[in-house]
């Protein structure tokens, strides 16, 4: 009887420890951050080379966790020489004043087989609020998380004045990300 | 009334050559333009127009060769010098060389600069060649180039013609235009 009573405090005090979030490093070799515009309907690439993110994350127990990325800007790479000198200007991403862009989230929350991250994109000095659905896939020690938004430019002012009208230059840009994770 | 004989131009070959020579003129004046015109979204159409033009006129080009090789080609008249002869023989087998290498020259632009186009919105056009800036600018002087060549030979054709109606007084230029023009 005793036995079994302790058995049962036991259970009791294992049932009492929360399910402890791991914290999540980047791991940037097997991890990318796309970005793709629109020129004339045609689907054009780019990359942000640099990015880093920390997560507090448990797959089984998404609330509570929380998500905090930085991408530096300046690393963005469409791959065409002269878009890349012209992204720099104060009418694109204005390389000089708004270097770092922020996605900062503390609302995870599970979506059927997925995982929806509710927060706030900071980019060229504008916050919007964004929704990032991705999955999750563990993969020994580590997890690769995928997924991807399509965000409005304009809601960021990237690309005004006169590149402001979406016919040339789509007004939808889709982000997609890899990113592949360590514990750490 | 399709097929050419050997004193008349048929239909198609007429078709093929006045669609073809509007589509230059269109071409020239949009490929000025754009290379001119200030970085802005018109700038960026003005290009769009160009190489979906172009490649139009590749196609239409290759057609056309395949036409008149599958035919016989109306005799030069009679009467015309010997280097006559030679410099028509020379100038019409520059404006075919010159309606292919235009074209493909501006698509080997277009797949060094790493550009994603749709030609009419519609067809991806593939990269013929890889991404390199300085393949990108040997290119762009070899089409400019091309081009100043293409307006000499267009020069001295349309002068050509004008010489044969007005002055030689025979049917080269009047053979070549709508409706049925017969040798008397």
């Amino acid at each position: 009887m005793t036995k079994v009573l302790s058995q049962l405090w036991l259970c009791g005090l294992l049932l009492a420890v929360p399910a402890l979030a791991a914290d999540w490093k980047v791991d940037p070799a097997g991890s990318k951050l796309e970005f793709i515009a629109t020129f004339e309907k045609t689907p054009v690439p780019g990359v942000f080379k640099e990015f880093d993110a920390r997560l507090r994350f448990d797959p089984d127990k998404p609330a509570g966790g929380s998500i905090d990325v930085t991408i530096k800007v300046t690393s963005a790479d469409m791959s065409i020489p002269d878009v890349n000198k012209e992204i720099r200007g104060k009418d694109w991403f204005d390389y000089a004043a708004f270097p770092q862009a922020e996605f900062h989230s503390a609302d995870l929350r599970r979506d059927g087989k997925r995982y929806v991250a509710r927060g706030t994109l900071t980019l060229k000095g504008a916050k919007q609020p964004v929704e990032v659905p991705f999955t999750w896939t563990a993969a020994g020690d580590g997890a690769v998380m995928e997924g991807e938004f399509t965000v409005k430019r304009g809601a960021f002012g990237i690309g005004l004045g006169e590149w402001a009208a979406a016919d040339v230059i789509g007004a939808d840009v889709k982000v997609k990300f890899k990113v592949k994770l360590r514990k750490g | 009334m399709l097929r050419n004989a050997s004193d008349s131009w048929g239909a198609p070959a007429k078709v093929f050559h006045w669609v073809v020579a509007a589509l230059i003129l269109a071409q020239i004046a949009l490929g000025l333009m754009a290379a001119n015109w200030r970085v802005s979204p018109t700038k960026i159409e003005l290009f769009f127009w160009h190489k979906s033009t172009g490649m139009l006129i590749l196609a239409l080009v290759g057609l056309r060769i395949l036409w008149r090789l599958a035919n016989p080609t109306p005799e030069l008249p009679a009467g015309m010098a010997a280097w006559e002869r030679a410099a028509a023989r020379l100038g019409h087998f520059l404006l075919y060389a010159l309606m292919v290498a235009l074209p493909v020259t501006g698509w080997i632009i277009n797949s060094a600069s790493n550009v994603p186009f749709r030609i009419f919105w519609l067809i991806p056009l593939p990269a013929i060649v890889a991404p390199d800036e300085p393949t990108a600018d040997l290119f762009g002087l070899v089409h400019g180039g091309l081009f100043t060549l293409l307006t000499l030979v267009l020069v001295a054709h349309t002068g050509a013609a004008l010489r044969h109606h007005f002055v030689k007084r025979n049917t080269v230029l009047i053979r070549m235009l709508p409706g049925t023009w017969r040798t008397p």
